[in-house]
């Protein structure tokens, strides 16, 4: 039995838990929901003793523990697998492994390490090669890696921060039965997620944050969908409310045509984009559905010229982009990356700095060639304010925001000022309901606005509800369908590779 | 040809193998800390530090061993600052390695003129007593095998340390958790962290050792393979060391094989200095009319070249010469 008995935190202004407390009983898996910056992650940080709380205290079958640090945590039992993964890329599973557990300045026993890994693995239906490097295993197999890697040392606590986040919609259904498998085994499992559905699918009871503060702690199944939304925002969610636009799009802005990419035979790991044809007009959402890994990325990557195309043209506003340099190429275009922490943000910097990224060569923010503080400080209050970006202060480095709160500052930073031409891959990964709501509103005003919209999303069903036009991504190859005359389950079909003359 | 009773292949071989002892000592040092995330260009100042600290040391005791001891302490005691100032305070590597060599002139310069000065206040010769200094070992039987055995098994000291050192590290990089943690540290240190691994002490201990190696790189270039200090002696072999490292691309192999590469290089060019007037060769002859400095920019601009065209490849630990900041 895990308690956790009135634990408070606050960081500088902001009280990121207040007098929370929970008790999660072995071998169930426990579900926690909130917004953005609600403080699941901090508390669960505290847990795995990555931060120390300001008060309050932890309990493991009645004894109090102090957990000091993630070593300690894993002599107690506890492993975490983190919102972002802590792996190291260039060694191999195992290697990743014996870092989490053994004993120093002695040789490894891969053996028992193969054997341990295997019989972790087979129990959980996965299949994982042990000496496969990671940095070549895509985000799901890496995810199996770090939860091997928590359960590994005994682990009897498992915290799942978001894990489904970075998977695709088949890997999130490998993943459920697979930690029910665990509960089974008497394992408690600790899930944090934004969709509803997938707790639904997942947990035994849970429990809802609320800036800080315990909402809701109950069975799974007590409060119906409609209330663990109101519990969660304090009001109710507004998806349904966007709908497909009747604006009539206008001139193509952005146009692909016979693109392929790149030369077979180099760049392996990348699947090739095959004679994508593709417009964007003005005034409209082309929506790409897909399994993630199909393309999408060298798709994006191809448009904005950081991957040299072996064929084709791609224009904008009817002129060929292929003269320019890159990043005069960039620029043409308001981009939302896949990867925030990697593209998208400095996470060093402060966040007043991030949102400026793209307008600090603006004569307004500049005084005598340097930056114009006061200016600056403005625009970043705005955006904060208008992006209900939730902060500690706006010189914070970015890194410290929660990460729903990273991805609402580069939305805030590429949407402001009426791009023409936006490019979104996932927007609302990791962004909770009212901010996913807040997300698609921005893109259907761009869109109202007269801006090209180019939107790629394994979400289907909110790809589906802000699209005008809907393609799918399968294999290099963009197909059209004749959305909304085909039905979700059709394009689903597409999405698995099954054309609709096959089907 | 013969020069000094050997054969001219059997002589190049040992040479090589000795210019490449301190390279490769030093090597494996600055390869164990690169790996880890942090790159000291101050390996030259160690190495130097080594040379004057050994040589004091051996000349005042009257022991090569205490000289070598010296060395080893004087590499770690300056590597010390190092690690103080980059993986503590955070500061650039580059620049403070840098800061490293010249303190390292400055100071060895100084230790140089003490050390004159207090053996001339007593009446002793400055130089060392040839029975101080090291003398190669050959091991017996082994020494005997033809070409090989000069090469491998009649060499100082310092390089039967140096390859048990390597095959100790490449067993530790690669066979145990130790390694996986070393690995960890250059390539992903938040992983370390997660696994309760304190990144800094951890670092600290890799420049360190490395300190350690280049200290004892330099006591071989003063007490063993020469009984002699000059300010100038370490000629750049730290810095080649660096190139070497990258060169190997973060591998012991790598590494060992670049360093008889360039020591091979080396020693021919000495040989080709010394051998083209004696020589009675039109080859030879024609050498002559090549002034001297170009034969010694040769292992220079070869390593260059590998530079250049090997190293494109591996971009190497990538978290190399960041700080860590929590
Ligand atoms: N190290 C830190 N320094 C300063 N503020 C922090 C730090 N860590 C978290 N915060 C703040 O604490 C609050 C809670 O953050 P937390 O990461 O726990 O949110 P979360 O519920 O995990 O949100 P998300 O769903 O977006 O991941 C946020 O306002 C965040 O900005
Ligand atoms: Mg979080």
């Amino acid at each position: 039995m895990l308690s956790i008995e009135n634990i408070s935190k606050a960081f500088g202004g902001v009280q990121a838990l207040n007098n929370v407390s929970l008790a999660v009983a072995p071998g169930s898996v426990q579900g926690i929901l909130g917004e953005n910056g609600a403080g699941k992650t901090t508390l669960m940080n505290i847990l795995f003793g990555l931060i120390r709380p300001d008060r309050g205290q932890i309990r493991l079958n009645g004894q109090s523990v102090v957990v000091r640090s993630p070593r300690v945590a894993q002599q107690l039992g506890i492993g975490m697998v983190h919102q972002h993964f802590k792996l190291a890329p260039a060694l191999s599973v195992t290697d990743n492994l014996a870092l989490a557990v053994g004993r120093n300045f002695v040789l490894l026993h891969r053996a028992s390490f193969r054997d341990r890994i295997a019989a972790l693995a087979r129990s959980l239906h996965w299949a994982v090669d042990p000496d496969s490097v990671v940095g070549q295993l895509n985000v799901g197999q890496q995810q199996r890696v770090e939860i091997i890697k928590a359960l590994l040392g005994g682990g009897k606590i498992l915290i799942l921060d978001e894990p489904t986040a970075v998977l695709t919609p088949q890997e999130v259904d490998e993943l459920i039965p697979a930690v029910r498998s665990l509960a089974r085994a008497g394992i408690t499992v600790i899930f944090i997620s934004h969709k509803l559905s997938e707790v639904n699918r997942m947990c035994d009871r849970i429990a809802v944050l609320r800036r800080g503060e315990l909402v809701f702690a109950g069975p799974m199944g007590e409060l119906s969908a409609e209330e663990i939304t109101h519990r969660m925002l304090g009001a109710p969610s507004a998806l349904s409310s966007l709908g497909a636009s009747s604006a009539s799009p206008g001139l193509v802005r952005l146009h692909l045509s016979r693109v392929c990419c790149p030369l077979p035979g180099t760049r392996k790991y990348k699947p090739l984009l095959d004679n994508i044809e593709l417009s964007v007009r003005a005034g409209e959402i082309v929506g790409i559905a897909g399994v993630e890994g199909n393309g999408q990325t060298t798709l994006i990557d191809a448009i904005l010229g950081s991957l040299p195309i072996s064929s084709g043209v791609i224009t904008l506003d009817g002129s060929d982009l292929s003269h320019l340099v890159n990043f005069r190429r960039a620029r043409k275009f308001a981009c939302i990356p896949e990867d925030r922490q990697g593209q998208g943000l400095v996470l060093s910097l402060s966040l007043t700095a991030n949102l400026m990224l793209r307008s600090y060569r603006n004569p307004e923010f500049m005084r005598l060639g340097l930056r114009h503080v006061t200016a600056w400080r403005s625009r970043a209050a705005m955006l904060v304010r208008s992006f209900d970006i939730r902060c500690a202060s706006v010189e914070v480095p970015i890194q410290f925001l929660s990460g729903g709160n990273q991805q609402k500052a580069l939305i805030a930073r590429e949407l402001y000022g009426n791009p023409p031409v936006i490019l979104a891959i996932n927007p609302t990964r990791g962004l909770d309901i009212g901010a996913t709501a807040f997300v698609l509103q921005q893109l259907t005003a761009a869109r109202q606005r007269g801006a090209a919209v180019l939107l790629i999303h394994s979400d289907l069903d909110e790809l589906l509800a802000i699209s005008d036009r809907v393609m799918v991504m399968y294999a290099g190859r963009l197909l059209p369908t004749n959305w909304p005359a085909v039905d979700r389950a059709a394009i689903g079909r597409m999405m698995m590779g099954i054309t609709p003359q096959a089907a | 040809m013969n020069i000094a009773g050997e054969s001219l292949g059997t002589f190049l071989a040992r040479q090589t193998v000795q210019a490449a002892t301190p390279l490769i000592m030093a090597g494996l040092g600055e390869l164990l800390a690169e790996v880890t995330g942090v790159i000291n260009i101050g390996i030259e100042g160690l190495m130097l530090m080594g040379c004057i600290a050994g040589y004091a040391a051996a000349g005042i005791s009257g022991s090569g061993g205490v000289g070598l001891g010296a060395a080893i302490f004087a590499g770690m005691g300056t590597a010390a600052i190092f690690a103080g100032v980059t993986v503590w305070a955070a500061a650039d590597q580059i620049v403070a390695g840098a800061a490293v060599n010249i303190l390292a002139v400055g100071a060895s310069g100084l230790a140089w003129f003490f050390y004159q000065n207090a053996r001339e206040a007593v009446h002793r010769s400055v130089s060392l007593g040839r029975h101080v200094g090291f003398q190669s070992v050959a091991i017996p039987g082994l020494s005997r095998i033809p070409f090989f055995g000069p090469m491998l098994f009649d060499q100082y000291m310092l390089f039967y340390a140096a390859i048990i050192l390597a095959v100790l590290i490449w067993l530790l990089l690669h066979h145990t958790r130790t390694g996986a943690i070393l690995r960890a540290l250059g390539d992903a240190p938040e992983a370390c962290q997660a696994a309760g691994v304190s990144v800094r002490t951890w670092r600290t201990g890799a420049v360190l050792f490395a300190g350690a190696c280049a200290g004892a790189a330099g006591a071989y270039l003063s007490i063993m393979r020469t009984h002699a200090f000059a300010s100038d002696m370490t000629g750049g072999q730290g810095f080649v060391v660096l190139s070497l490292v990258i060169f190997g691309r973060w591998t012991i192999p790598g590494l060992i094989a670049g360093c008889l590469l360039f020591g091979g290089i080396n020693s021919l060019q000495q040989i080709l200095q010394t051998t083209r007037y004696t020589s009675h060769s039109t080859l030879m002859h024609a050498l002559q009319h090549i002034p001297f400095e170009f034969f010694q920019m040769l292992p220079y601009v070869v390593a260059l070249l590998a530079l250049a065209t090997l190293s494109r490849s591996s971009p190497g630990p990538r978290y190399l010469g960041q700080a860590w900041r929590q």
